[in-house]
């Protein structure tokens, strides 16, 4: 932007600034996200949890026999798992607050 | 004639058929996904430097979709982050652009979709979860662990904490999961579509004619496709924005 412009055009600038930036704040929710889009958010952090939960249990398995011989094999990964499934529903529901948050009219 | 719908993901070297060079043993080749990756670089580098360039106040064409993204992504990082967030305005629009593009460039014939491999995404993913640890142990040193820790009597934060714990873990897999299959999948549902319309078109006779409803369809799911590209880049940059929020801002969920 040439910084010599007419103080009208800058104060219009202004105008149109304020109004943009009231215009964001007020009206949030002008794009709800897709429902498509939501479906696949809550799928992913259900099975993302689930997954890592295993995983997570099955290294602590692999972990307790090399290094330390003991014998743990199903103990860590069915507790992990089940953690891990608690997890995803707790990254669903946190997931869906969030969204219900951002496309409900701001109050306050 | 090419009826495999996964072919279109092979990754393999171009221009160079030797490895540039190598790392521990691994030789490292020039492949069609780094050549693209540049290529969206490229792109979007020219197209937001040769846009903006002239600077007019009442922009051309070009020029209101630069400010156009520009404003998207301010916007996006002030109604997640406040203010104090546009220090990451520069990290974020990059992402959101790279990955933007990356997802354009995919959808034209003959082009590779990088953003549909897991490696691109997974070490995006990573990326921006590594910054987030980062940032949040510098701006709240070891309250950053407090994010593990839910406000909750002590014997339910023996279970809580590490179901939080995994629940952080799960983020960059989920961030990087929900790109790369939806890219994998809109360009597989393409790729089979496109098939039919060969297969039916090569049967004759009546079949032939019936080829016109899966082109038909083909053009619906392109439409839904450059939706989603454009949908998930901005998923990917507002997921960034929320979890750089946490880690700047305490968190209180």
């Amino acid at each position: 932007m040439p910084s010599s412009e007419p103080d009208d055009l800058k104060r219009l600038r202004e105008r149109i600034d304020a109004a943009g930036r009231k215009a964001a704040g007020e009206q949030k929710p002008a794009t709800p996200p897709a429902p498509m889009g939501i479906a696949f958010r809550l799928g992913t952090e259900l099975i993302s949890a689930v997954f890592v939960g295993g995983g997570l249990g099955w290294g602590i398995d692999w972990a307790a026999e090399h290094w330390a011989s003991l014998h743990t094999r199903p103990v860590g990964l069915v507790v992990m798992f089940v953690l891990g499934a608690v997890a995803g529903i707790r990254n669903v529901i946190r997931t869906s607050q969030q969204i219900s948050a951002e496309s409900a009219p701001k109050e306050k | 004639m090419a009826m495999n719908p996964m072919e279109q993901f092979e990754i393999k070297p171009v221009i160079f058929h030797d490895p540039l060079f190598s790392i521990a043993g691994h030789p490292i080749y020039f492949t069609n996904q780094a050549l693209f990756m540049l290529i969206a670089v490229a792109v979007a580098t020219l197209f937001l430097t040769a846009t903006v360039s002239k600077g007019r106040l009442v922009p051309t064409r070009g020029q209101s979709m630069a400010e156009l993204s520009y404003e998207f992504v301010a916007n996006m990082i002030q109604s997640t982050m406040g203010s104090d967030g546009l220090k990451f305005f520069p990290l974020i629009f990059t992402i959101f652009v790279f990955v933007l593009f990356q997802n354009f460039l995919g959808l034209i014939p003959w082009t590779f979709t990088a953003t549909s491999q897991i490696a691109i995404t997974f070490t995006l993913a990573s990326f921006v979860i590594l910054i987030m640890v980062v940032t949040g142990f510098m701006k709240q040193g070891l309250g950053f662990l407090k994010l593990f820790v839910p406000s909750a009597p002590w014997y339910l934060l023996i279970l809580l904490v590490p179901i939080e714990v995994i629940s952080f873990l799960t983020r960059p897999i989920s961030l990087s999961v929900r790109l790369f299959a939806n890219m994998l999948a809109g360009h597989t549902l393409l790729a089979v579509f496109a098939s039919f319309v060969v297969l039916l078109g090569a049967a004759g006779g009546i079949l032939s004619v019936a080829a016109v409803a899966p082109f038909l369809l083909i053009v619906a799911i392109f439409a839904l496709e450059m939706l989603v590209a454009a949908l998930q880049a901005y998923v990917f940059a507002i997921l960034t924005c929320i979890y750089l929020n946490e880690a700047i801002h305490h968190a209180n969920h």
